[in-house]
C-alpha cells in the first residue's frame, strides 16, 4: 500500500482551500489572487504526479482509503478515496491542463474587473473536479459532481451584467440538474439494493462481485439512471442544449470546464461505474450499454452536423465537444473502455488547446467571435496559428503525429467489432468526415484569405497566453507516443496489462481507413471553401458556399435543428403552465391556509409572551427600576413579586407530581 | 485509599483551583491600585492607569488560559477508569471527555472576557469563571448525589456572582438577583428530593440507588423524590416552566457570563441529569409513548420537553432583543435535548450529549458576536444588528453560521444534532411511541427558522441607520475575541461536515 493514498484527499483540498483564501481577498489584490490560484493548482499537479508513480509500478494498481462520515443507529455512511490508473491518469490530465489554463487566464482576464472572483471560482472548480476523480463513493462523487455544477454555473455567469450570460448559466444549471435527478434516484436505488455506495471496499463495495450480486436485474435500471446524470453533464442528446450556450462564459472557462474536464465527467462516471453497465453481459453487450451506444451515436452525428453551419468560433468548438463526447460514449458502450478514456485524455489536451487558441484569436480581434469577420490571421498571429493548426489536426484525427488520430482509430476499431449492429461503425465514419470538414472550414475562415473587418488590427497575444498554447500543443503531439498500436502504453496502463513493443502493429487496415476519411473531410472542405477566404477585403464573408448549395438544409443546421425551439414549445411551455397553476394555488389556496395558521400562532405567541413578560416580569422590572438600590430591591422582592416566580415553580412541580401520580 | 491517589485523580480540579488563586493574586497585586487610581486621580494619569489595568487583565487571562490548558493536559493523563469513595469521584472516558469540553468552553469564555471593558476587576471575574469550571468538573465527574449537589451549588453560586458582576448596570444586578432567588429555591427542592431518595434507598451512590429502587414498589414518596430532584435540573437547563430566570439572566448579565451560563452550565447539567435518570433512576424509567404512558421520570421529562419546545419557540417569535431571543430559543433547545434523555439508552444519551455540546459551542460563538455588536453600537437589540454585514463581514458571516446551525440547516452541526436526536427518539420506543414528541420538535424547529432568519435579515438586508464610517471596526481590534469566534464558527461547520469526530467519541465513551 502506497503512502500517497492517505494524502489523496489533499489533491482536491488544496485548490478548494486556495479558492476560499482568494474569496476573502479584496478586489484589488489581483496578483495575490492569481498567485494563490496558480500555487494551489501547481501543488495539485505535483501531488497528482506523486500519485501517478505507484500506479506505474504495479499493473492494475488499486488503493482505497475509506472512512466513516457519520453513523445513525447501526448504519454507518462511509466515504472514501480511490487511486487506480483511471483516477491517476485523469488527475494528471486535469491538473496539467488546468494549470495551463490558469496561466493563460492571467493574460486573458488581465483587463477584467472580476479578476479575483474569477480565480476563486476557477480554483473552486478545479478542486471539485479533482474530487470527482478520486472519490471512492458514489455519494462523495455526487457531492463533488454538484460542486462542479455549481462552479460551472458561477463561471458561465461570471459577467453578471450580461443578461445572456445569466440566462446561459441558468440553462446550464437547470439542464444538468435534470440529469442529476436521474443520477440521484439511481444512487438511492443502488443504496437500497446493495447497502453501500462505496465502489471498492475489500470485496464488499457496490462495484465488486459481492455487491453486484445483490443487484440482479435492477442493475440495468440503476445504470441507466446514473447514465442520465452523465447525459446531462456530458452534453449528450437530448440534454446537450446547455453546452453551446455555456460559451457565454470567459473563454478559459470554456476551455477548462466545457471542453477539457467537466463535460468529460459524464464519460468518467460511466467508466467509473462500468461494472454496473456490464453486469451480466453476453458477448460484451447489455441493454444499458446499447442505450449508451445509440445515445452516443445520435449525439456525435447530430452535433457534427450542426457544427458545420455555425459562424461563432466558440460555438463550432462547443458542438465539436458535444460530438467528441458522443464518440467517447459510443466507445464505452461497445466495450472499448480504454479507448474511450484515451480519447477523453487526448481530447482534454487538444480541445483545451483549441479553446485557448480561439481565446487568443478573440483577444487579438478585440472580442470578435464571428469567423466570417476574421480571415488572414496567420500572418498576424503565427504562434496561435501553428498551435491552432496542431489542435485542429488532432481533433480531425490526422494519424501518426497527433494524439487524436490514434485514439479515433482505436475507437473505430472497437466499434467495428460490436456484435449487434454495424450501423454505428458506418455512422462514425460519417462523423469523422464531418469533423475534419468543419474544422477545415473554420481554419480557412479564420486564418487564411484576406483580413476582413475584425482582423484589421489583430495582434499576437502576450507570452503568458502563448506559452500555455505551446505546452498544450506539445502535449497533443507527445501524447501520441504512448498511444500508437505499436507501443500501446496508455491502453495497457488503463487495462492493467503489461506493455510490449511490436512495430508490425503500427500498420493496420484501420489506419488507411481513417486516413482516407480524414483526407476526404479536409479535401471536400478545402475545395468548397477555397474561395471563401479570398473575398473582398472589408466585407464580412458572403453567403457560405454550403448555404449557397443547400439553403434549406443550412438553415436547419444553423438553427441547431430547432431543438431549442422544440423544447421551448413543449417542456418549457408545459412548465410555464404548471408554474402559473402553482402560482394561483399559492396565492389563493395555500397562502390562505398559511395565513390562517400563522394568525393562530401569532395570537398564541402574543398571549404567552404577554403572560411571561408583563404578568411575571414587569412586576419585578418595575420594582427594580423604581427602587434604585439593591437593598430596597431586596425588600421589594420580599414584599411580593418574586412570589409569582416561585409560585410558578411550585405549581409546575405540583403539576408534574400529579402527572406522575395519575400515570401510576 | 491514599491521599496521594486522590490528589492524582483530582489533579485537573486541583490545577484549576490553583489557577484561581494565581489569577486572584495577580488581579489583586496589579489591577487594584490601577482601578483605584482611575477613580481618584486626574485626567492625565487616567490613560496610564487604564493601560496598566489592561495589562493586568491580559496577564490574568493568559494565566487563566494557561491553567485551563494544563488542566486539559491533566485530564488526558488520567487513567481510563477509576472510582473513589463509592462514586464520589468517578473517572470514565465519558467524564474525561466532558471535563475537556467544559474546560474548552471555559477557555472560550475567558477569551471573550478579554475585550469586555465593562468588567472592572477582570482578575476576580476570571477567578469566578474558573471556580464555576471546577463546579462543572465536579458535576461531570461524580456519580453520587451529595457530591453532585455540592457541584451544583459551587457552580450555581459562582454563576450568580458572574451574572451580577457588572456593578454599573442595574440589569446585571437584577439578573443576578433573579437568578439567585430562583436558583436557591430550585436547589432547595433538589436537596429535598435527594434526601427523600436517600431516605428510601439508604444510599447516595447512583448505582446503589438503582439497585435499591429495582426492588421497591412504586410509592408516592418515591414519586415526590424523583420529581423534586428533577426540578432542580429543569431549572439548570431552563426547561419550561422553570425557565423564568433565563431571559433576564441572558439579557442582563455581562456577555461572557451569559455565554457561560448558556453553555458550560448546560452541558454539565445534561451530563449529570442523564447519569441520574439513566443510571440512578433506571428502574423507574416509565414510558412516554403515546399509546401507553407508564409512570416514571420519562413522561415527566417528556412533558417538560414538550412544554419547553412550544413555549420557547413561540415566545422567541415576539422578541426584539437578541439576547432575550437566544434565551427563549435556549428553552426550546433544552426541550429538544430532553428528547434524547426521554429516548434513553446509549443512542439517546449520546444524541443528547452531542446536541448539547454542539449547541454550547454555537451559543458561545453567538454570544461572542452579541458582545461585539454591543461594544460597537452600545446595545443588543435586533436593530443594533442591522447592517452588520457591511460593518464587519467576518462577524456577520460567523453569526450566519451560528444562527443557521441553531435552526438546524445542513451542513452545520445543529442539523446533525437534531438528526441524531430525532432518529434516536423515533427508534427508542417500538411503534414510533415518541412520534408525538418528535413531531412537536419538528414543528418547533420549523417555527424557530422564522426568528433565526429574522436576525439574519437584520444583519444582511437592513441598512444601518447611522453614519456607517464611525462604526467600522478595524481588523486589528479585538483580534483575540474575533479569532475565538471564528474558531467556534469553524468548529460548528466542521462538526456539521464531519459529525463523526465528536459523535463517535461520545458514543464510545458511553458504556
Amino acid at each position: 500500500m502506497s503512502l500517497i493514498i492517505h494524502y489523496l484527499w489533499l489533491i482536491p483540498a488544496v485548490p478548494l482551500v486556495a479558492s476560499l483564501a482568494i474569496l476573502s481577498l479584496a478586489n484589488a489584490w489581483r496578483r495575490s489572487a492569481a498567485a494563490l490560484a496558480v500555487a494551489g493548482q501547481t501543488a495539485a499537479l505535483a501531488l497528482s504526479a506523486v500519485a501517478f508513480l505507484p500506479t506505474l509500478q504495479t499493473h492494475g494498481f488499486r488503493a482505497v482509503q475509506n472512512f466513516t462520515w457519520f453513523t445513525f443507529g447501526d448504519n454507518a455512511l462511509r466515504l472514501g478515496f480511490v487511486l487506480d490508473p483511471l483516477a491517476a491518469a485523469m488527475l494528471l490530465m486535469i491538473s496539467l491542463v488546468g494549470l495551463c489554463i490558469f496561466v493563460f487566464s492571467i493574460g486573458y482576464m488581465a483587463e477584467d474587473k472580476n479578476f479575483v472572483r474569477f480565480f476563486a471560482y476557477l480554483s473552486f472548480f478545479s478542486g471539485a473536479m479533482l474530487g470527482v476523480v478520486v472519490a471512492n463513493s458514489l455519494l462523495l462523487l455526487f457531492i463533488f459532481w454538484e460542486l462542479v455544477g455549481l462552479a460551472s454555473y458561477l463561471l458561465i455567469g461570471l459577467w453578471i451584467e450580461r443578461p445572456s450570460a445569466a440566462a446561459a448559466a441558468k440553462k446550464a444549471f437547470i439542464t444538468t440538474r435534470i440529469g442529476d435527478m436521474g443520477f440521484f434516484v439511481g444512487m438511492l436505488w443502488l443504496y437500497n439494493r446493495s447497502g453501500t455506495l462505496l465502489f471498492y471496499d475489500d470485496g464488499k463495495g457496490c462495484l465488486e462481485s459481492a455487491g453486484l450480486a445483490m443487484l440482479g436485474a435492477s442493475a440495468t435500471f440503476i445504470a441507466l439512471l446514473i447514465f442520465f446524470g452523465a447525459v446531462g453533464k456530458s452534453g449528450q442528446f437530448p440534454l446537450h442544449v446547455w453546452l453551446p450556450d455555456a460559451m457565454e462564459g470567459p473563454t478559459p472557462v470554456s476551455a477548462l470546464i466545457h471542453a477539457a474536464t467537466m463535460v468529460a465527467a459524464g464519460v468518467f462516471l460511466v467508466a467509473r461505474v462500468y461494472p454496473l453497465f456490464s453486469l451480466g453481459a453476453i458477448n460484451g453487450v447489455t441493454s444499458s450499454l446499447t442505450v449508451v451506444v445509440w445515445i452516443g451515436v445520435t449525439t456525435a452525428l447530430m452535433a457534427a452536423l450542426i457544427a458545420i453551419a455555425q459562424a461563432d468560433i466558440k460555438r463550432i468548438l462547443a458542438y465539436s465537444t458535444v460530438s467528441q463526447l458522443g464518440l467517447m460514449m459510443v466507445s464505452l458502450g461497445v466495450g472499448g473502455m480504454a479507448a474511450g478514456i484515451m480519447h477523453l485524455l487526448a481530447h482534454g489536451f487538444f480541445k483545451a488547446l483549441l479553446f485557448l487558441g480561439s481565446g487568443s484569436v478573440i483577444h487579438g480581434c478585440h472580442s470578435e467571435q464571428d469567423i466570417r469577420k476574421m480571415g488572414g490571421l496567420r500572418r498576424f498571429m503565427p504562434v496561435t496559428f501553428v498551435t491552432y493548426a496542431i489542435g485542429m489536426m488532432a481533433l480531425s484525427g490526422v494519424p501518426f503525429f497527433f494524439s487524436g488520430g490514434w485514439t479515433k482509430e482505436e475507437i473505430l476499431h472497437a466499434v467495428g467489432h460490436w456484435p449487434p449492429s454495424r450501423a454505428p461503425y458506418y455512422l462514425m465514419f460519417a462523423g469523422v468526415v464531418l469533423t475534419a470538414f468543419y474544422m477545415t472550414r473554420q481554419i480557412i475562415y479564420v486564418f487564411f484569405g484576406n483580413s476582413r473587418t475584425a482582423a484589421k488590427q489583430a495582434h499576437e497575444s502576450p507570452p503568458v497566453m502563448t506559452i500555455p498554447l505551446i505546452v498544450l500543443a506539445l502535449g497533443a503531439i507527445l501524447l501520441s507516443i504512448v498511444l500508437t498500436p505499436a507501443w500501446p502504453w496508455l491502453h495497457d496502463y488503463l487495462t492493467g496489462e503489461s506493455v510490449h513493443f511490436e512495430i508490425g502493429r503500427l500498420i493496420q487496415p484501420m489506419l488507411f481507413v481513417s486516413l482516407a476519411l480524414v483526407s476526404a473531410g479536409i479535401g471536400i472542405a478545402v475545395w468548397m471553401y477555397r474561395k471563401a477566404g479570398v473575398q473582398d477585403g472589408d466585407r464580412p464573408a458572403d453567403i457560405d458556399p454550403l448555404e449557397h448549395a443547400q439553403p434549406a438544409l443550412f438553415r436547419f443546421l444553423a438553427n441547431k435543428m430547432w431543438i431549442d425551439e422544440l423544447y421551448a414549445r413543449t417542456v418549457i411551455a408545459f412548465s410555464w403552465i404548471a408554474a402559473l397553476l402553482s402560482d394561483w394555488m399559492d396565492r389563493y389556496f395555500w397562502d390562505g391556509l398559511v395565513r390562517g395558521f400563522g394568525a393562530i400562532g401569532q395570537v398564541f405567541a402574543m398571549f404567552t409572551a404577554g403572560v411571561d413578560e408583563r404578568g411575571i416580569n414587569t412586576g419585578v422590572d418595575e420594582t427594580t427600576v423604581g427602587a434604585r438600590g439593591l437593598g430596597r430591591l431586596m425588600s421589594a422582592a420580599h414584599s411580593g413579586q418574586i412570589q409569582i416566580y416561585l409560585g410558578i415553580v411550585a405549581i409546575g412541580m405540583l403539576a408534574l407530581l400529579l402527572l406522575y401520580a395519575w400515570l401510576a | 485509599m491514599s491521599y496521594l491517589e486522590l490528589l492524582k485523580l483530582a489533579s485537573p480540579e486541583a490545577i484549576v483551583v490553583i489557577t484561581v488563586l494565581g489569577v486572584l493574586t495577580i488581579g489583586l497585586t496589579t489591577g487594584r491600585e490601577a482601578a483605584g487610581a482611575t477613580v481618584s486621580t486626574a485626567q492625565p494619569t487616567r490613560n496610564a492607569s487604564r493601560r496598566s489595568s489592561t495589562r493586568s487583565a491580559a496577564l490574568c487571562s493568559f494565566v487563566a488560559v494557561l491553567g485551563l490548558a494544563v488542566a486539559i493536559g491533566a485530564v488526558l493523563m488520567l487513567p481510563r477508569n477509576a472510582t473513589l469513595f463509592g462514586g464520589m469521584l468517578v473517572i470514565t472516558p465519558l467524564t474525561s471527555l466532558f471535563k475537556i469540553i467544559c474546560i474548552a468552553l471555559a477557555v472560550f469564555t475567558v477569551l471573550l472576557t478579554t475585550s469586555e471593558k465593562s468588567l472592572r476587576h477582570p482578575g476576580e471575574f476570571l477567578a469566578i469563571v474558573l471556580l464555576a469550571t471546577v463546579g462543572l468538573m465536579l458535576l461531570v465527574g461524580s456519580e453520587e448525589l451529595l457530591m453532585i449537589f455540592i457541584g451544583l451549588e459551587l457552580l450555581g453560586l459562582s454563576l450568580y456572582v458572574m451574572a451580577a458582576f457588572d456593578k454599573s448596570d442595574l440589569r446585571s444586578a437584577e439578573a443576578g438577583l433573579k437568578y439567585f432567588l430562583f436558583g436557591s429555591t430550585s436547589s432547595a427542592f433538589t436537596l429535598f428530593g435527594i434526601s427523600l431518595i436517600y431516605g428510601m434507598s439508604g444510599t447516595t451512590g447512583l448505582a446503589a440507588i438503582s439497585a435499591k429502587l429495582a426492588t421497591t414498589t412504586v410509592q408516592p414518596l418515591l414519586a415526590v423524590g424523583v420529581v423534586m430532584t428533577l426540578v432542580g435540573f429543569a431549572f439548570k437547563i431552563a426547561a419550561a416552566p422553570f425557565h423564568l430566570w433565563a431571559p433576564d439572566a441572558y439579557q442582563g448579565a455581562p456577555v461572557p457570563s451569559a455565554a457561560f451560563i448558556a453553555s458550560g452550565s448546560k452541558v454539565a447539567s445534561f451530563v449529570v441529569l442523564g447519569k441520574i435518570v439513566l443510571l440512578g433512576f433506571a428502574p423507574v424509567h416509565g414510558s412516554a409513548a403515546w399509546h401507553g404512558m407508564v409512570a416514571g421520570w420519562s413522561p415527566v421529562l417528556a412533558v417538560l420537553a414538550a412544554f419547553s419546545i412550544l413555549l420557547g419557540n413561540l415566545v422567541a417569535l415576539a422578541q426584539s432583543n437578541v439576547r432575550r431571543l437566544l434565551a427563549y430559543s435556549a428553552v426550546a433547545h433544552g426541550g429538544y435535548t430532553l428528547l434524547g434523555l426521554v429516548a434513553g439508552g446509549r443512542d439517546g444519551f449520546s444524541a443528547a450529549l452531542f446536541y448539547t455540546t454542539t449547541y454550547a459551542i454555537t451559543l458561545v460563538g453567538a454570544f461572542g458576536v452579541v458582545g461585539f455588536v454591543r461594544r460597537e453600537t452600545g446595545g443588543d437589540d435586533l436593530s443594533n444588528f442591522s447592517g452588520l454585514c457591511s460593518r464587519s463581514p467576518l462577524m456577520a458571516g460567523c453569526m450566519a453560521i451560528f444562527m443557521l446551525s441553531l435552526a438546524g440547516i445542513p451542513p452545520l452541526a445543529g442539523f446533525f444534532g437534531k438528526f441524531y436526536l430525532f432518529s434516536a427518539a423515533l427508534r427508542a420506543v417500538p411503534n414510533y411511541g415518541l412520534l408525538w414528541l418528535v413531531a412537536l420538535a419538528l414543528f418547533g424547529s420549523f417555527i424557530s427558522l422564522y426568528y433565526y432568519l429574522m436576525v439574519l435579515k437584520f444583519i444582511f438586508v437592513d441598512k444601518w441607520a447611522e453614519a456607517g464610517a464611525d462604526h467600522r471596526s478595524l481588523v486589528t481590534d479585538h483580534v483575540l475575541q474575533k479569532s475565538a469566534i471564528c474558531l467556534l464558527a469553524a468548529a460548528v461547520l466542521l462538526l456539521g461536515v464531519m459529525p463523526e469526530i465528536l459523535a463517535a467519541q461520545i458514543l464510545a465513551a458511553i458504556q
